[in-house]
C-alpha cells in the first residue's frame, strides 16, 4: 500500500475569523467537511497527533497507548469503572479522525419513538427524560447521506458483510433462541470496494484503527477532502482551552495550546465544539467569564449534566469446539429483536446485541476486572474457544450524572481535570439484566459450556451533556446543535443528544452534523452568522 | 531454577545495572517469591517458567520504587511462618486471599493481567494468532472456518418489520 501523507492543508491566520471546529471525529469532521467543501474557510483545532495507517499498530496496548485519550480524569458515583478503572473512565480516541479511529462500525440508526422519549417511556422515577425538538423525519434524509458517506453495509444496495466464526455462533445461537432480526451488519466497513476504499480483509483489528482503511472514519474520508478542498486548516496536537466572546455575547476566538506548550489564539466567526461528551462540556466550563459566570452557554446549567454512556454488558461463551472469535470484522454481528420498546419486560427502551472479541491481552483486563486465581486463568485458557457479543442499549439521563470541573486535580497543562460522575439507574440495571439473560439463551441454544457476564467498559459511547431542547431552560442547544445562550457557538458531538436510544451514536452523529453544517453554510449565505 | 536466571539477581536485572530507573533492587528470595505468587495467582500449569519471569521483570520496572514490593514480598514469608515457597498451591493461594485487596497485590495485579496476556509465548499457548494485516488478514486463513455450526443468514430478516414500539394496545 502507498505510504499516507498526512496534509495539513492551507495556512489560515490566526488573526482572520474562520470557522473554527474543535475536535476532527464524527462530529467534527463531518462538519469540516461539510463546511470546507462548499467554500467556507475553516479551522479544525485537533487535541491528538495526526496518525495515518501505515502508524497504526494491529496490537491492543501498543494501540491503546498509541491513540487513547489518557490524560488524566477522575471519577465518582457507583458504577464499577469507577472502583475498577478510576482514572479511565472512557476509552475513545485523541487523533485526527477521533474516536471514529476505533469505532466499531456498528450503524443502526434511531427509532421514532426514540426521539420522543418523554412522551414514550412517561415519568421514570429520577430520570431527567426529554423529548427531542427534532425528529426521525427531521433526521431520515440525513442519515441517507451518513450511511452513503459511511457506505453502510445492506443499505442502498450494498452488500453484507461475510459471516466470521463469531457470527456462526451469535447467529446460529440467536436463530434457534427465537430471535428474527439478526445479521451481519448495518456496518461501517466495505465487505467490497466502495469510495476509493478496499473491501475487508478480515484482520480482526478494527478497534486498533484499520490499516486497510476499509473502515469508514473521519481519517480516511471527510478529513483528506476538506483538507483538499482548500479550505481547511488542520492542526493536529492543538488542545483548546478557553473559547472567548466579545462584549456582544458571541464568540470571537478560541485559545488553544500546541505540541510545545504554546498557547495560541485564533479568531472565529462561529466555533463549533466537537471534543466528545467528557471534552466538550469540560471547555465550556472552562470558558466561564462575567457574562457567563458559570460557564459559556450554561444559563440553563445543563451543561455537563445529563452525561449517559449507554447501558452495556459483555457476554463470553465457552464451547467444546474452537471458535476464534479475534478473526474477522470485529462487529459484524447485530441481533435487533430486543431494541423494541416493551414495558412488559420490566424496563423502558431496548437494546441491541452485537458481536464482539478481544485478543487476551485487553480480555484480561476486562473479563472480569481484579479477578485472580483458577476461576480467571480458566476463562484466558478457553481462549480460542470463546464467543463473545455486547449488549448496548439506552440509558436514563440523570441530572446528577454529570461531568464537572475537578479543581483539586490538575492535567499536564495545569487545567482543571474533568470528573465523571455516574450512578447507574435501575432502569439501566434492569436492562443489562435481560442482556445478559437474553446471551444465556443464544449461547445455551448453541451448546455453551458456561457464559460469563463481563461488566462494561470504559465508556466508548459518551452523551447528552450539552442535550438538545426546544425550552432554553431544559438544555444547552436548540434543534440545529445552536446553543441558546450564543447565536455563533455550536456543539456538534454526542453531546447534544437529549437522549441516548439504542442504538451505536457514530451514525446518528455523522447525520446530525451534515444537517447541522448545512443550516451554518445557509446562516453564513444569509447573512444571519 | 538456574542461577543466572533468577529475575531479580542483581547481576541480570536492568534495574540493577542501571540504578536510574530507581527500581528496587530485589534479593534473591524475594525474586523467587514473586514469581511463586505468579504462579499461585495466575494458574496456567501448562505454561513454562519463562513468561511468568518475563512478568516478575515487568512488575520491578512497573514504577515500585517505594517500599510497597519488597514490603509486600517479605509479607508473604510472614503469613507463611517464614516460607511461603515451602506452602503447597492451596495454602499459598489461601495466604494470597488475606492480601488481595492490599495496594501490594492490586499493583502487582494490575501490572500482571497486562504483560502476561500480552507475552507473545502466552499467545501462542492460549491459540492467538495477533496481527494478520502483513499476512493479508484472516480472509483466506480461516475467519469463517468454524465447522460445527451451519453456516447462518447473512442478510436482513425478509419477513414482516420489526416490532419497534409495543404498545398496551399492540400487546394485547
Amino acid at each position: 500500500m502507498d505510504t499516507e501523507v498526512a496534509d495539513l492543508g492551507i495556512d489560515i491566520p490566526e488573526s482572520e475569523a474562520a470557522v473554527v471546529i474543535i475536535g476532527s471525529g464524527a462530529g467534527g469532521g463531518t462538519v469540516a467537511h461539510e463546511l470546507a467543501t462548499r467554500g467556507i474557510r475553516c479551522v479544525v483545532l485537533e487535541a491528538g497527533p495526526y496518525l495515518t495507517a501505515d502508524d497504526y499498530e494491529n496490537d491492543e496496548w501498543a494501540a491503546f497507548n498509541q491513540m487513547a485519550w489518557l490524560d488524566m480524569r477522575t471519577t465518582s458515583g457507583s458504577w464499577r469503572v469507577a472502583t475498577d478503572f478510576p482514572n479511565l473512565p472512557t476509552w475513545i480516541v485523541k487523533a485526527v479522525g477521533g474516536s471514529t479511529t476505533h469505532w466499531s462500525g456498528a450503524t443502526p440508526r434511531f427509532m421514532a419513538h426514540e426521539f420522543r422519549a418523554r412522551s414514550t417511556y412517561g415519568e421514570v422515577d429520577g430520570a431527567s427524560l426529554l423529548d427531542w425538538p427534532i425528529g426521525l423525519d427531521d433526521l431520515a434524509p440525513y442519515y441517507d447521506k451518513a450511511e452513503m458517506a459511511i457506505g453502510s453495509t445492506h443499505r442502498h444496495g450494498r452488500k453484507p458483510q461475510p459471516a466470521s466464526n463469531n457470527y456462526f455462533v451469535f447467529a446460529n445461537g440467536a436463530e434457534r433462541a427465537g430471535y428474527k432480526y439478526y445479521a451481519t451488519g448495518p456496518y461501517g466497513t466495505n465487505a467490497e470496494p466502495y469510495d476509493g476504499r478496499p473491501a475487508s480483509i478480515q484482520d480482526g483489528f478494527n478497534f486498533q484503527g484499520d490499516k486497510q482503511r476499509s473502515k469508514w472514519s473521519t481519517r480516511v474520508r471527510e478529513i483528506p477532502r476538506a483538507v483538499a478542498s482548500g479550505n481547511c486548516d488542520l492542526r493536529p496536537s492543538s488542545q483548546a482551552v478557553k473559547i472567548t466572546h466579545d462584549s456582544a455575547g458571541k464568540v470571537d476566538g478560541v485559545e488553544y495550546v500546541d505540541a510545545g506548550g504554546n498557547l495560541h489564539k485564533q479568531a472565529a466567526r462561529v466555533v463549533c465544539v466537537a471534543g466528545n461528551s467528557i471534552e466538550s462540556p469540560r471547555l465550556l466550563l472552562m470558558s466561564a467569564s462575567s457574562l457567563h459566570p458559570d460557564g459559556l452557554a450554561n444559563s440553563s446549567g445543563q451543561v455537563g449534566c445529563n452525561y449517559m454512556r449507554h447501558t452495556t454488558g459483555s457476554a463470553y461463551a465457552t464451547f467444546e469446539q474452537p471458535v476464534r472469535m479475534y478473526r474477522g470484522e470485529t462487529m459484524a454481528g447485530i441481533i435487533a429483536d430486543e431494541a423494541k420498546h416493551d414495558t412488559s419486560r420490566g424496563f423502558a427502551g431496548g437494546y441491541y446485541m452485537e458481536t464482539l472479541a478481544l485478543g487476551p491481552a485487553f480480555l484480561a483486563s476486562f473479563i472480569e476486572p481484579g479477578e485472580w486465581g483458577r476461576p480467571f486463568t480458566q476463562k484466558m485458557e478457553a481462549y480460542a474457544h470463546t464467543a463473545g457479543m455486547w449488549i448496548v442499549g439506552e440509558d436514563m439521563p440523570q441530572t446528577s450524572n454529570r461531568i464537572t470541573l475537578n479543581t483539586e486535580v490538575k492535567d499536564q497543562l495545569g487545567l482543571p481535570v474533568p470528573d465523571v460522575h455516574f450512578d447507574d439507574h435501575p432502569n439501566d440495571t434492569a436492562m443489562r439484566s435481560h442482556g445478559y439473560r437474553a446471551a444465556d439463551a443464544i449461547y445455551g441454544a448453541v451448546g455453551a459450556l458456561s457464559v460469563h457476564h463481563t461488566p462494561p467498559y470504559p465508556s466508548t459511547h459518551n452523551l447528552g451533556t450539552c442535550r438538545m431542547s426546544a425550552r432554553p431552560e431544559d438544555g444547552v442547544v436548540d434543534g440545529w446543535g445552536r446553543t441558546h445562550d450564543v447565536p455563533n457557538l455550536f456543539v456538534s458531538d454526542g453531546s447534544v443528544m437529549t437522549t441516548g436510544g439504542a442504538a451505536n451514536p457514530t451514525m446518528t452523529i455523522v447525520a446530525l452534523a451534515i444537517r447541522q453544517a448545512e443550516h451554518i453554510a445557509g446562516e453564513l449565505a444569509a447573512g444571519r452568522l | 531454577m538456574p542461577e543466572d536466571r533468577v529475575p531479580g539477581d542483581p547481576s541480570t536485572t536492568d534495574a540493577a545495572q542501571d540504578s536510574s530507573t530507581g527500581s528496587p533492587g530485589l534479593t534473591e528470595r524475594q525474586a523467587a517469591l514473586l514469581l511463586r505468587m505468579l504462579r499461585v495467582a495466575y494458574p496456567h500449569p501448562d505454561f513454562p517458567d519463562a513468561p511468568y519471569e518475563r512478568t516478575a521483570k515487568a512488575v520491578q520496572e512497573a514504577g515500585l520504587t517505594d517500599s510497597v514490593l519488597l514490603d509486600g514480598l517479605d509479607d508473604l514469608d510472614a503469613r507463611a511462618d517464614g516460607d511461603f515457597l515451602a506452602l503447597d498451591d492451596q495454602r499459598a493461594t489461601a495466604v494470597l486471599e488475606q492480601i488481595d485487596t492490599t495496594d501490594f497485590f492490586r499493583r502487582v495485579h494490575a501490572t500482571t493481567v497486562v504483560a502476561l496476556y500480552d507475552d507473545h509465548e502466552v499467545w501462542d499457548l492460549l491459540g492467538y494468532e495477533g496481527s494478520s494485516f502483513e499476512k493479508g488478514g484472516y480472509l483466506e486463513r480461516g475467519f469463517d472456518d468454524l465447522d460445527w455450526l451451519p453456516r447462518p443468514r447473512i442478510e436482513e430478516y425478509e419477513g414482516e418489520p420489526r416490532v419497534e414500539l409495543v404498545t398496551d394496545e399492540s400487546a394485547s
